[in-house]
This record gives structure tokens, C-alpha cells and sequence, in this order.
């Protein structure tokens, strides 16, 4: 089998499109772990809506990408602040089972009320861009692919900068690593997790609202990714937000490889076998947990 | 000394810091022994280490000869060495019956095919345990709670129920982590007949405490620590004299350390 | 944890409960008494994974998709009766349960309840995949009624004493099983795994004991359930199973034996009953999932048990005074 290098730079790209995908996803399930100690089940309905929402501003934006977009980052946002007040506020930091049965009440509700409201055909969206891309070679890679990867990347830059130089951020960080003792510093969690909550919601919008050109939008889209985030979350060390972004990034890699060489089935189980993989020989995780380290 | 419990060059260390910096010393049997220490001297790792739930970077604990060092807790436990926790551990949702059955479990002879089919070895196990829980409830004055949900017990009831359930088995030695830290006074008395009682039964105690009083009642040997490191040994008398032992811990002049030992006679 | 036992009481409902294809001949409402029965026996083999023992599992429905396929594979490729299918789907599905359980339970309670969700996954997946063994999204159809000592038993009516006799025999060996010494040493783990540890008891062998014995006990149910359907295809991994057995442990109450029972027996009934749209139905769960998890936690077993406790607690209270 001759390996074509343009064939290989293709997949090359598409994996870390894939990958930045992958990682705001993982990144925002991580930012919640690390500062309420929960694993968020409903994460993956959040993507669906903003894919959603997407979906209908566009045409109501005329096709402008951009407005489109914030319009659906918002609008998760605030699905994320109202889930937070609701449901998740009173949660304690050791009601572990208790958090994930209710968000995955809210998964379920969310999935089959959008199934019920706009049933379970799935959708086609358009955009100002078309299907109009950049091409190398034989290839064509669209621009909602390359503004949607340059999208995450912004916001992983704009993540970095928040954890590290605002005091929200840090405060988020001092949650993460020692409860107790932010506690006595007066920070307080309330506010820390709900502000935590609705960042990462803000990630899994933008995830969302930047797939759905690429990919059909459905109801059940966000659970296909989820499992894969957990996973995810899992090998890269749960609250390790680069550790996320680097095991999302390879798994984008891999799946991308794999998918251009060997059935797609392969593709599917490849995160699961990897992740049953790290847990035997590191059961922490490939990356130590350091209570959300950023760089 | 007949000694039961012996620990030497005990070593630990985390994120730089040396919580034990060579730790030797020895409890006999038959004693009530006393680990005093401030804040940071390494009274809590050693406890843990000694009974299993933290690993030594170096060094040798020995119950009744037999070489423990290492073992996971459950082991050191089964070869006769209970402890309690600071924070007091009892199974809230179980009654008080069950509890002190739970801490007997391990220690009978019973198996689970023994149970099944109630053989008479099965009844008598259970007879037999049940009847050291009455008698080790009554000794700490909660037979009415019997059946009770040790949830609904005060603090100071929760540990004497984790003391009763620590003497369940009749160990070699019960290592008390802070027995009466939390408890208000009136109990604590209480709890020091209890220990007194129980060990002129013949039961061997380390006692890892702050409240200085209650050690000095109690102890016949005292060992001091500080910031990892054995600073002294003695009876209580001694370590009330030790200039070390004043300056380091107990922030007194020899002067004032006497005029407390006659207050306290 | 006081079980509230009636020995006569149950013996009585097991025997009312047999005569049932006595007293109506419709198959629709015999066939509700078989989800009754079998969706009670995996919610039970739950119950002692994650009631008892503390331990969230997904796992489970992986189990009952696996001992679905295996007593199907064993009838129809491999040429065996369904009995020893059942068998085999609870031998399987045990050794699964110790090999995945063991590195697994040494990590912490997050990555346990992932991995077993993933696990679940992983085993849909194969069911849609590994078309050579498992025929794909086809499925195996036109699973044959299970025979025995030449009498086939072809109706519902007499497949409904298989599912019966079936469940007698593993909630009597759960029952057997919770009220015992293990059961109490479970029971003590998810409350204070350290202090089990500081009392002399090793606690990952019993976790383990716990998850094969579920796995088996929800491997086997999905075996009687799937000749039940007559057909078994990756739908019966469907996550609305795993759903299902999770609401009757929840809202019986998580680590009460009979309130688990009494809960599956009727809410095996609901899913009829709101038969309007799968959607309503599936928003209707998810609700019940959520307000559960606020007003009655514990559910409802849980729930008669705080109020005795309150009681105790006053007389107690009161009559130090």
C-alpha cells in the first residue's frame, strides 16, 4: 500500500480538526470535575443545543457566520447557567452518584424533548462560507472546518489567559486543588461553580454551533461524542485540563488515521481500548491529577 | 521492657517534607503509652504508617516480634494491632449491634458456608460475639442504643463506640488516635475509667493525644515528637521536667511545669 | 439496615404472582408479568452492585446484552439447550465481571462509573459490528421456545413460569446473599471502606464477589429475556434498559432489598401505561430521574426509613429528659 503524502497531510489535518473538537468538549467536562467534583452526563446535550441553535440563527442572521455563532454560544450559556442554578447548585462536593443520576435525568429530558419538538431528522445547515475552502493540491478543506478549528484555538487561548492572569481563573484553580483551604481564603464555591459551569458550557457551544455545518445535526449527536470525552477525560487525568487537550488532539489524530486506513468500526472502539488501556497501567491517567494545572 | 509494639528508623516524606526523620521506640505490654507532640511532629503519619494506611520510606515495625512493616492494614489488623481515627469512623446507618459484630467478623471461626447452613460452629461464633458486645457496650455505659443507628450518637458517643469496636477481637494493642479530641469534659473522664479499667484487664493502648492532662492521668510511658524526630522518653513525671520537651511543646519554665503537676496531684 | 422481612407475606405474593397465567389469558398482560419478573431480577443484581456495595455500574446493561447473545449463540449457532445458555451467560459474563473488575475497582469511584458506561458502550458496539458472531444490526431472529424433558414450552403463558421459577431462584439467592454477613460487610464498605479495612476485612474481594455475581445474576435475566422477545439484535442493548433498571433501584430505594422488589414489580407497568409517545415517555423518565434525586434520594424505602429513624431518635432524645 503506497502512502500518498497529500493523503496523509489530509488526514493529518483532519485529525486535529477532529482533536480541537475532541478537546473543547473533554476540556469543559474537566473544568467542571475540577471544581465540583462531578462528571456532567448532560454534557453532550449542551453541544447538541448549540448545534441547534446554530442552526436556527443562521438563517435569521441571513447565513452570517459570526453573529450565528456568538448567538449560539450565548444561548448555551445560559442553558448552562439555568441547568447550574436548578439542578446542580445544591449538590455537595461528595454526592457523586447523586450528580451524575441528575444530569443524566437532564440528558435524557433534553434529548427526547428536542427529538419530541423537532423530531430526529436530521438536519442539513448552511452558512454565508458554503461549501468554499482553501484547497492544497487535490484537497479541499472548507472554511467552516479552518474558522472552526481557529475558533477552538481562540478559545483555548482565551481559556489559558482566564485560568492564569484573572482571579476568577485562579480562584477556579484554588477550588480545584484544595477546597478547604480556598474556603478559608474566602473564595466562594457557589460562585466559582457556577461561573465554571457556564464557561464550560460557553466551550461546548461553540463546539456545537462549529459542527453543525460540518456534520447533520440530530438530537442524539452530542452522546455519540461524549462517551469519547469521557474516555478522554479519563486517560488524560481527571481535572487535567492540558492533559484533555493532549488526549484529545491524539485522539483526533488517531481516529483520523485509522479511519483513512481500516474500517470505521475500529475507529469507534479505538478511545475506549486505548482508555481500558491507561487505566491498567496508570490508573490516574496518563497526566497526574494537579488539581487543574494549566501549563 | 516485655515490648509488644517496636518501631525503628521510621522514615516518611511528602512534597519535601520530612513528616519522620528516623522514628524509634517501643511500647511494652501491658502498658498505656502515651505520643505527644505538636502540631506537624509526625504523631498522625506514624500512627498511620504503623497500622498500614501509609507507606514507610524506611524503617521496621514489629507487633509481638512478627515483622508488619509494609503490610496492607487489613493484615496488620488480623495480626492484632486495632486503631481508631481522629475523625471518628463508626457505621452511621448500622445499629450499634451490627457495628461491634462487623469489628468481630475477621476474628471468628466461622466462614460464609458456616453461615449458610448455620452449622453450631456459625451459632456459637455468633453467641460468643454478641456476648463480649454487651458486655463492652455496658462498659461504656450506651446500652440503650443497642439497636439504635449509631448516626443519631453525639461525637463523644461515636468514639467511644469506635473504642468499644476496636476491643471487639481482644487485639494484642489498640492505638487511639486522639480518643478525646472534640469530646466535652465530663465524657472524657468517663473514657479514661473506661481505659483504666481495660487495661488492668490486661489490654496494651498507644495513645496519640494533644490534651496534655488526659495523657498525664493515663500514661505510664510518654513519648514526645517533634517535627518528625523522637525529642523524649519517659513517664509523665519526666517529661514534665524535660527542658526539651517544655520549650518545644508544652511552652513552659520547669517552675511553671511544677506548680501544674502539684495542681494537678 | 433492618430488611423488612415477612417470610409468609412473600411467599404468599410468589405463589399469587405463579398463578397468573391462570387468571387471564391475555398475552399482553402475561407478557408485562415477564418484564415484571426479569426487569425486577436486573434491577436487584443493581441494587447489590450499587445499593449495597456503593459502586455506580453501568456495567449492567453490557451484562444483560452479553447473556442475551450468549444463550442466543448457544441455542441457535452453537447448538446447545437454553438452559445451558443460561448458564453459559452467567459463567461469561462472571469471568467478564472479574477481569474488567479488577483493575477497575483499584481506581477511584469516577473512574469506575466511566469505565463501566464505556464498557456498556463497547459491548453495543461489538453487537453492531463483529457481524460474524453476532449476524449485525439483523439480529438473530426466530429464537426456538426453550424445551425440557421433551414438553416445549411454546405459549407465553408457559414461558411466564420459566421467567417466574427464574426469578424465585435469584432474588432467593440475592435475598440469601444481602442478609448475610457479605451483604452486611457490603453494606459497611460503601459506608467506610477504611474503617473495614482498619477491622481486619480486605474489601476488594467482596467488590468483586459483588460485581461477578451481579453481572452473572444480570447475564443470565437477559438470557430468559431476549427468548422472551424471541429475537435478539443491538437493540436489546439499548440504553432505555439501563434506564429502566436504574429507576426501580432508585425510586425503591438504593440498598433496600424489598424496596427494590415492590418497586420493580410495579413500576414494570409504567411503560404501558404511558404508552402515548416514546418521547413523553423518555422525558417522563428523565423527570422522574431528576425529582427523585432531590425529594426522595433514598427513595421510597429510604424515605420510611428516615421517619422510623426520627421516631427512634425522639424516644431516645425524650427520654433522656
Amino acid at each position: 500500500m503506497t502512502i500518498d503524502a497529500v493523503y496523509l497531510v489530509q488526514l493529518t489535518l483532519n485529525g486535529i480538526a477532529l482533536g480541537l473538537l475532541y478537546a473543547l468538549i473533554a476540556v469543559g467536562l474537566s473544568l467542571i470535575f475540577g471544581v465540583m467534583e462531578i462528571i456532567n452526563f448532560a454534557h453532550g446535550e449542551l453541544l447538541m443545543l448549540g448545534a441547534f441553535a446554530m442552526a436556527f440563527a443562521l438563517p435569521v442572521t441571513g447565513l452570517l457566520y459570526w453573529p450565528a455563532l456568538a448567538a449560539a454560544i450565548i444561548a448555551v450559556m445560559l442553558v448552562g447557567l439555568a441547568m447550574y442554578e436548578v439542578l446542580l447548585a445544591k449538590l455537595r462536593p461528595d454526592e457523586f452518584e447523586r450528580s451524575i443520576l441528575i444530569t443524566l435525568g437532564l440528558s435524557i429530558i433534553l434529548i427526547h424533548l428536542m427529538q419530541y419538538l423537532f423530531t430526529a431528522t436530521p438536519r442539513l445547515v448552511d452558512t454565508q462560507y458554503g461549501f468554499d475552502g482553501v484547497d492544497i493540491g487535490s484537497i479541499r478543506i472548507t472554511w467552516t472546518r479552518v474558522i472552526g478549528a481557529g475558533a477552538a484555538l481562540l478559545a483555548f487561548a482565551g481559556l489559558y489567559l482566564v485560568l492564569r492572569r484573572t482571579q476568577f481563573g485562579r480562584a477556579m484553580r484554588a477550588i480545584a486543588q484544595n477546597r478547604e483551604a480556598a474556603l478559608m481564603v474566602g473564595i466562594r464555591p457557589r460562585v466559582v461553580a457556577r461561573n465554571a459551569v457556564v464557561l464550560a458550557a460557553g466551550l461546548c457551544g461553540l463546539a456545537g454551533a462549529a459542527i453543525a455545518p460540518i456534520q447533520l445535526v440530530t438530537p442524539y449527536m452530542g452522546q455519540f461524542l461524549i462517551f469519547k470525552a469521557f474516555a478522554l477525560v479519563i486517560i488524560g487525568g481527571l481535572g487535567n485540563i492540558p492533559g484533555a487537550i493532549v488526549a484529545a488532539i491524539g485522539l483526533g489524530l488517531v481516529e483520523s488515521w485509522i479511519g483513512g486506513f481500516f474500517e470505521i468500526a475500529w475507529q469507534e472502539a479505538a478511545v475506549f481500548v486505548i482508555m481500558i488501556a491507561v487505566l491498567f497501567v496508570r490508573p490516574d491517567g496518563l497526566f497526574k491529577r494537579g488539581g487543574m494545572r494549566v501549563g | 521492657m516485655n515490648a509488644l509494639l517496636e518501631v525503628s528508623g521510621l522514615r516518611k516524606s511528602y512534597a519535601g517534607v520530612h513528616a519522620l526523620d528516623g522514628v524509634s521506640f517501643a511500647v511494652a505490654a501491658g502498658s498505656i503509652t502515651g505520643l505527644i507532640g505538636p502540631n506537624g511532629s509526625g504523631k498522625s503519619t506514624a500512627i498511620d504508617c504503623i497500622s498500614g494506611f501509609q507507606k514507610l520510606d524506611a524503617g521496621k515495625v514489629a507487633l509481638a516480634g512478627h515483622d508488619i512493616t509494609g503490610r496492607p492494614a487489613h493484615h496488620i489488623a488480623r495480626a492484632g494491632l486495632m486503631r481508631t481515627f481522629q475523625t471518628v469512623r463508626v457505621y452511621e446507618r448500622l445499629s450499634l449491634r451490627d457495628n461491634l459484630a462487623i469489628a468481630n467478623q475477621q476474628f471468628d471461626a466461622a466462614t460464609w458456608v458456616d453461615e449458610f447452613f448455620r452449622t453450631r460452629r456459625y451459632r456459637a461464633a455468633v453467641e460468643t460475639s454478641e456476648g463480649r458486645a454487651r458486655e463492652l457496650v455496658e462498659l461504656i455505659g450506651l446500652q440503650r442504643y443497642w439497636e439504635a443507628e449509631t448516626g443519631i450518637l453525639s461525637y463523644g458517643q461515636k468514639k467511644l463506640v469506635a473504642l468499644a469496636a476496636a476491643l471487639m477481637p481482644s487485639p494484642k494493642i489498640v492505638v487511639l488516635d486522639e480518643p478525646v479530641a472534640g469530646v466535652n469534659p465530663s465524657r472524657i473522664r468517663e473514657i479514661e475509667t473506661a481505659l483504666c479499667e481495660l487495661n488492668r484487664a490486661g489490654e496494651t493502648f498507644l495513645i496519640v493525644e494533644h490534651n496534655v492532662e488526659f495523657i498525664t492521668n493515663l500514661c505510664h510511658q510518654v513519648i514526645v515528637l517533634d517535627q518528625g524526630r523522637k525529642l523524649a522518653e519517659g513517664t509523665s513525671a519526666e517529661i514534665h521536667t524535660d527542658p526539651r520537651v517544655l520549650e518545644a511543646y508544652l511552652g513552659m519554665t520547669p517552675e511553671m511545669a511544677e506548680a501544674e503537676m502539684r495542681g494537678a496531684a | 439496615m433492618k430488611l423488612v422481612a415477612a417470610p409468609l407475606a412473600s411467599i404468599i405474593a410468589a405463589l399469587l404472582l405463579a398463578a397468573l397465567p391462570l387468571l387471564t389469558t391475555s398475552n399482553y398482560i402475561i407478557g408485562i408479568g415477564i418484564s415484571a419478573l426479569i426487569f425486577t431480577v436486573a434491577a436487584a443484581a443493581l441494587n447489590l452492585i450499587y445499593g449495597f456495595t456503593g459502586l455506580l455500574s453501568f456495567a449492567q446493561l453490557g451484562f444483560w446484552g452479553i447473556g442475551g447473545y450468549t444463550t442466543a449463540l448457544t441455542v441457535v449457532t452453537f447448538g446447545g439447550n437454553f438452559w445451558w445458555g443460561l448458564v453459559w451467560a452467567a459463567l461469561i459474563n462472571a469471568a467478564i465481571a472479574l477481569v474488567v473488575g479488577y483493575p477497575t475497582l483499584r481506581t477511584n469511584r469516577h473512574a469506575f462509573v466511566i469505565v463501566t458506561l464505556t464498557f456498556a458502550l463497547l459491548a453495543t458496539l461489538i453487537a453492531r459490528d463483529w457481524v460474524e458472531l453476532t449476524r449485525g444490526p439483523l439480529g438473530i431472529p426466530n429464537l426456538p421456545p426453550p424445551q425440557a424433558f421433551g414438553h416445549r414450552f411454546a405459549t407465553t403463558g408457559q414461558f411466564y413460569w420459566i421467567a417466574w421459577a427464574f426469578s424465585v431462584a435469584m432474588l432467593g439467592l440475592l435475598y440469601a446473599l444481602c442478609s448475610s454477613r457479605i451483604g452486611r460487610t457490603l453494606i459497611a464498605i460503601k459506608q467506610n471502606e477504611p474503617l473495614v479495612r482498619a477491622q481486619g476485612i480486605a474489601p476488594m474481594p467482596y467488590k468483586l464477589a459483588a460485581f461477578a455475581i451481579s453481572a452473572a445474576i444480570t447475564g443470565a435475566a437477559g438470557g430468559v429475556y431476549c427468548f422472551h422477545l424471541g429475537i435478539i439484535d443491538p437493540l436489546f442493548l439499548d440504553f432505555y434498559y439501563m434506564q429502566t433498571f436504574l429507576i426501580i433501584v432508585i425510586i425503591g430505594g438504593a440498598g433496600s432489598f424489598w424496596g427494590v422488589i415492590v418497586s420493580g414489580i410495579a413500576l414494570s407497568a409504567l411503560p404501558e401505561v404511558l404508552r402515548f409517545s416514546a418521547d413523553l415517555r423518555m422525558i417522563i423518565y428523565g423527570l422522574i430521574l431528576v425529582v427523585a434525586m432531590f425529594v426522595m434520594p433514598s427513595g421510597v424505602a429510604g424515605w420510611l426509613r428516615e421517619k422510623k429513624l426520627a421516631e427512634m431518635r425522639d424516644q431516645l432524645r425524650g427520654a433522656l429528659r
